[in-house]
């Protein structure tokens, strides 16, 4: 290959200017490192402007929500549970301190110390104060207010837990981004606590962010410690620090350059695009391996440094080649998923892969070059040829077990073939039960606060996730025409005879020059400018004309419309996860009842408009009138049910939002209303199911690609087709072990096929190029055999092991999404390797003569 | 009341005296003396008055909902108790709801609301009055007025047009603000600006004339704008069609006659 053969002697020749463009490469990507933006809101797995996201958004501007952090203050210890004075005092003191961190929304943060109670308050009284606006000092006044939050269904679960255990303290924050500090802030103020109360903090927007957080302490801890694992597993199988140096430069250097160049180009480092460097450093370790493998089998022969570098050179450029682009392209596939984060993840990682193979191929061979000979000497005294040797570590026992391996796969090549069958039934069957769910705080190990947190929580609370079931009025009487309006209004004028009325009428539409508004207003004036009650109904009688066609009240004033939610929540109710939900008609049946002497059988709606309105009315008087407007719009178009959920897994609350298509498809809304879903729990469910789709898509196109690519490289369909056995043997059992575990498809493992695809396919590659080139060579099948299973063989095994073993201290990253990599860099290793060595010699062995034909003609190339 | 009849005597001999000096007179140097003559020149003008007024009540969205309502007033005495009535014709559906207040100087306020849908009259028990008045930015209180009892004065400034001055209240607990500053017109003795402080030292609301025309003789705030600056929103109230000294009886302020308030007190007409 004359291509290596120029690279190998230009690096080998001007070993120092590479040096000098790696160093540049590295500090200029590098330097730009420091202007990095975080993004950890899985929001952004969705685009912009995707439908879901704005109908989002739009709820949340139009009820004036915020993402809060929920606060819990938990007292097991009490006999009355958490109403007595300590607690109390404490949950006050609590409150009035989170009001004053920056960044909260102080008038809107929920808790016993700022909400309103609207009450009965002795016959024929209504009383309007404050929950507890001081910490209460008598035992008589805990009472009372204990007593006050049994008749407010709004705080009963969801401020105050039902079994009086638990009292929640609602923060909405301003910025989502900046729930970490608010947080920390909020655990200050906890410390300074003393009593038998535990305290708790949760909701979605802290897990987030308190992920992104600990997600950077672990790039800084998990991938330089795996580096070192993997550094020590170099040298175990080199022995020379010289010689295992050069990856250990290589694999650093891509991932800086990477990241360097990905925040240089102003993308903000997302949860994906911080997995970036676990990703690639076992990637950019691979090719190294290879090359130093064979560098050390050649030398250790010859001895002639320049010889061995070349001939390693030209036998494994190709396969280096096809491996990185394999890979590059594997990732690259991700750019056609519909996640955004997921796009550029996808392809920063394959152009790591690339140059990670750019970087190989030039950096190691000049640095090789500048290896003092006492080092060569090193490396050739380190591995000697000792085929007999019971050394505790040194490869021969590698050697004996590959030995074996190699012959095992002939001798037992039909049970080899039937394993796999067995495996890939096993692997169908599990993937079958593979159950797709994701929930952020799942990203935490189950000890770590947030988890316990979320536990505590949800088990005294109806829930901490919030989603909205959000009704839409969608009837528009169309641009309403003035003048038939005005028409209609001159009849009623004109019916009473009156000529003074019709006269006013005249003036006022004459001033109000065809705008219905001003009509409108006019109208009004002389309403309340009518002397007697006659005049006065003319007046309401036009009104009634002209704003009825204007909307002036909207849908949810009407009875049967809130009816209609009290129907959805109940439905809502009904469902397995929701464990409570708040709304208008809540509301409106408390403040009824607490105008009617507190009498249980008016805890209802009223029966008419007015009623209700004037309800709202009275409900407005308190000390936090704009609470109604999180629930209604201020033109009764519009209304949102809170729905608590007590999960925040996918599936909960995709089963929710079935069961409540269900209940729709039963009782359709009235005409003219729409129900749609908002919050953070269900934007989380479609992302989720594109992110499954995109996935799903990406890995079935880049198979098809790479299958392409394969029988190109091989000029060969059968060589193509085995080419893809292990990677699709290895992604199948890894699914179907996922399946089989109950492990749940999320985010990372959805990410980890890719990976999975390019690590495997290194592999089959590497291993059918040397043996159909050594079947070409010797032209006896049970030689090739024996001659792959020493050296190629070898440097796929220290491959594995040095990935596999490499990233065990992932396993102990307190995030899930960590252990997972780990966990699974250590299964792909191992299965792709045993698949490659063991499942293509058996197939091969069966196939001999259908794809090396005769001896003669077996070499394509 | 006693106690405030003392003040009274003083304020109206200072009345006399002022009266006839031109605006450019020597300052007032007593807050007392300023804070009074506020206090009657904003909620005193004549023995009885009406308005018409609109409320425009504004989010920080700029989403707008209009209450519209008749109020009268009726003075016991001048800088003493006194009585309120409104009634709601805007939004049509809380139209006929009436709130009438029997505002006490040294006592509780009684209050009531009148649903005519429910057919309810609900006393309000006394205590804050420093709620929502139907869900707008302006607190009952503002309506009706606080007593001036209720705080401590101090006269921190005297521009040439306005003598500032900060009230810290006596009983800090039943009030959601650390101080507030009212900005005295010097001429006409409105009060042209209001700001309320919170303990963090903020200002979090303010209140602000921003029309004044002399009516029958009184100067009278004809637009007023309340900000709530936490939640970015803000209720603009405009008055028109406004009369004094119309000799409305008291029996229109009482509970009996909630339910069937007169329209020939009420009428807006001239």
């Amino acid at each position: 290959m004359s291509i290596a053969h120029s690279i190998t002697t230009l690096s080998t020749t001007r070993p120092r200017l590479v040096f000098v463009c790696v160093l540049l490469l590295t500090l200029g990507l590098g330097a730009l490192i420091p202007l990095i933006q975080i993004d950890t809101d899985p929001e952004n797995m969705l685009p912009d402007d995707q439908p879901d996201r704005v109908f989002h958004r739009s709820v949340k501007s139009d009820f004036t929500l915020y993402d809060f952090i929920v606060v819990g203050v938990v007292n097991e210890a009490h006999p009355d549970g958490v109403f007595n004075q300590e607690t109390l005092a404490e949950a006050h003191r609590l409150t009035r301190a989170i009001e004053q961190i920056e960044g909260v929304v102080t008038h809107e943060v929920l808790s016993l110390a700022t909400v309103d109670d609207v009450r009965s308050d002795g016959p024929g009284v209504v009383r309007f104060a404050w929950m507890m606006a001081d910490a209460p000092t008598t035992d008589a006044e805990v009472q009372a207010i204990r007593d006050a939050t049994e008749r407010q269904p709004m705080l009963r679960g969801t401020l105050v837990s039902e079994d009086h255990r638990a009292l929640a303290i609602y923060v909405p924050i301003v910025d989502k981004s900046e729930s970490h500090r608010i947080a920390s802030e909020i655990r200050a103020v906890m410390a300074e606590a003393a009593g038998d109360e535990q305290y708790h903090i949760t909701g979605l927007p802290v897990a987030e962010e308190t992920f992104g957080v600990e997600m950077f302490l672990q790039m800084g801890v998990a991938a330089p410690l795996a580096g070192l694992v993997v550094f020590f597993m170099l040298w175990v199988f080199f022995r020379s620090f010289a010689l295992i140096t050069a990856p250990m430069i290589v694999a650093p250097v891509t991932v800086v350059a990477t990241m360097g160049l990905l925040i240089g180009l102003g993308f903000p480092v997302h949860i994906m695009s911080s997995m970036i460097p676990i990703f690639l450093m076992p990637i950019a370790v691979v090719d190294s391996v290879h090359i130093l493998s064979e560098f050390a089998d050649r030398y250790r022969l010859t001895g002639d440094r320049a010889e061995a570098l070349h001939e390693v050179m030209h036998e494994l450029f190709t396969p280096m080649l096809y491996t990185s682009l394999t890979s590059a392209v594997g990732f690259a596939s991700l750019a056609f998923a519909p996640i955004p984060p997921v796009r550029v993840f996808g392809l920063f990682v394959a152009f790591g892969i690339l140059l990670a193979f750019v970087l190989t191929v030039v950096f190691i061979p000049a640095y090789i070059s500048r290896m003092s000979e006492a080092q060569l000497a090193k490396v050739q005294a380190a591995v000697p040829v000792k085929q007999d040797s019971d050394g505790p570590h040194d490869a021969t026992r590698l050697g004996r077990v590959l030995k074996w391996l190699g012959s095992g796969s002939i001798q037992y090549n039909k049970m080899v073939l039937l394993f796999t069958v067995g495996v890939v039934a096993f692997s169908v069957w599990g993937v079958m039960q593979i159950t797709i769910n994701d929930n952020p705080v799942r990203w935490f190990s189950p000890s770590h606060e947030i988890r316990v947190a979320d536990r505590v929580l949800n088990t005294h609370f109806g829930g901490t996730y919030d989603a909205y079931l959000v009704l839409d009025q969608t009837t528009e009487s169309g641009a309403p025409n003035v003048s038939d309006l005005a028409a209609a209004a001159t009849a009623i004028v004109e019916q009473t005879g009156d000529a003074a009325l019709t006269d006013a009428w005249v003036a006022i539409q004459a001033d109000a020059e065809d705008d219905l508004d001003a009509l409108i207003d006019n109208v009004y004036d002389e309403l309340d400018a009518a002397l007697t009650d006659e005049e006065a109904v003319v007046w309401e009688d036009v009104l009634a004309g002209l704003e009825g066609a204007s909307g002036g009240g909207g849908a949810f004033q009407d009875p049967a419309m809130l009816a209609y939610v009290e129907q959805l929540q109940a439905a809502l109710l009904a469902t397995d996860h929701v464990g409570k939900s708040n709304a208008l008609p809540d509301i409106i049946k408390t403040v009824h009842r607490a105008l009617r002497e507190g009498d249980d059988a008016y805890f209802t709606v009223p029966n008419s408009s007015g009623g209700v309105a004037q309800t709202l009315l009275s409900y407005q008087s308190s000390h936090r009138p704009n609470d109604l407007w999180h629930f209604v719009t201020p033109d009764y178009r519009r209304a949102n049910i809170w729905v608590q959920l007590k999960s925040g897994d996918n599936q909960d609350m995709a089963a929710v939002t079935e069961q409540v298509d269900a209940f729709l498809a039963e009782n359709p809304p009235p005409p003219g209303l729409t129900v749609n879903w908002g919050g953070l729990t269900y934007i989380n469910v479609v992302w989720q199911q594109a992110m499954v789709n995109g996935m799903l898509n990406a890995l079935l196109s880049s198979f098809l690609i790479v299958f392409v690519m394969m029988v190109v490289l091989f000029r060969s369909f059968w060589f193509g087709l085995l080419a893809m056995l292990p990677l699709s043997v290895t992604i199948l059992f890894i699914y179907g072990l996922i399946g089989w575990t109950g492990k749940d498809y999320d985010m990372p493992i959805a990410v980890l096929s890719s990976l999975t695809l390019g690590l495997s396919i290194d592999f089959a590659i590497h291993f059918l190029q040397r043996t159909r080139a050594l079947q070409a060579e010797t032209g006896d099948w049970a030689t090739t055999v024996r001659r792959v299973f020493a050296e190629p063989a070898r440097a796929i095994t220290r491959n594995a092991l040095v990935i596999a073993i490499g990233f065990t201290p992932l396993l102990f990253s307190p995030l899930v999404p960590y252990n997972t990599v780990g966990i699974f860099l250590a299964t792909i290793m191992s299965a792709s390797c045993l698949a490659t060595l063991v499942l293509l010699t058996s197939t091969l062995h069966v196939m001999r003569r259908l794809v090396f034909g005769s001896p003669a003609s077996a070499d394509g190339s | 009341m006693i106690k405030t009849l003392p003040k009274l005597f003083f304020f109206l001999c200072a009345l006399l005296l002022v009266g006839g000096m031109d605006a450019t007179a020597q300052d007032l140097t007593d807050v007392h003396t300023i804070i009074d003559r506020a206090n009657l020149a904003a909620y005193y003008a004549g023995d009885d008055g009406r308005a018409l007024t609109r409320l425009t009540i504004v989010d920080a969205q700029g989403r707008e909902r209009i209450r519209q309502f008749t109020i009268l007033r009726r003075d016991v005495e001048d800088g003493g108790d006194q009585s309120y009535a409104v009634l709601f014709s805007r939004p049509a559906d809380v139209r006929g709801t009436v709130f009438l207040v029997q505002k006490h100087v040294g006592e509780d306020d009684d209050r009531w609301l009148y649903l005519p849908s429910l057919d309810l009259v609900k006393r309000i028990a006394a205590g804050d009055k420093r709620t929502s008045f139907v869900g707008s930015d302006f607190y009952y209180e503002d309506v009706s007025g606080r007593a001036p009892q209720e705080d401590e004065h101090a006269l921190i400034e005297t521009t040439d047009t306005q003598y500032v001055i900060k009230n810290t209240p006596l009983d800090p607990g039943s009030v959601e603000f650390a101080s507030w500053t009212v900005w005295v017109d010097k001429a006409t003795f409105l009060p042209m600006k209001m700001e309320y402080v919170d303990a963090a030292g903020d200002v979090y609301r303010r209140i602000e004339s921003l029309a004044v025309e002399t009516v029958a003789g009184y100067p009278t705030v004809t637009q007023m704008k309340v900000s709530d600056l936490r939640t970015g929103g803000h209720t603009i109230s405009e008055m028109r069609s406004i009369a004094y000294d119309l000799g409305i009886p008291e029996q229109v302020f009482t509970e009996r006659t909630l339910r069937n308030p007169q329209r020939e007190w009420f009428s807006t007409r001239p």
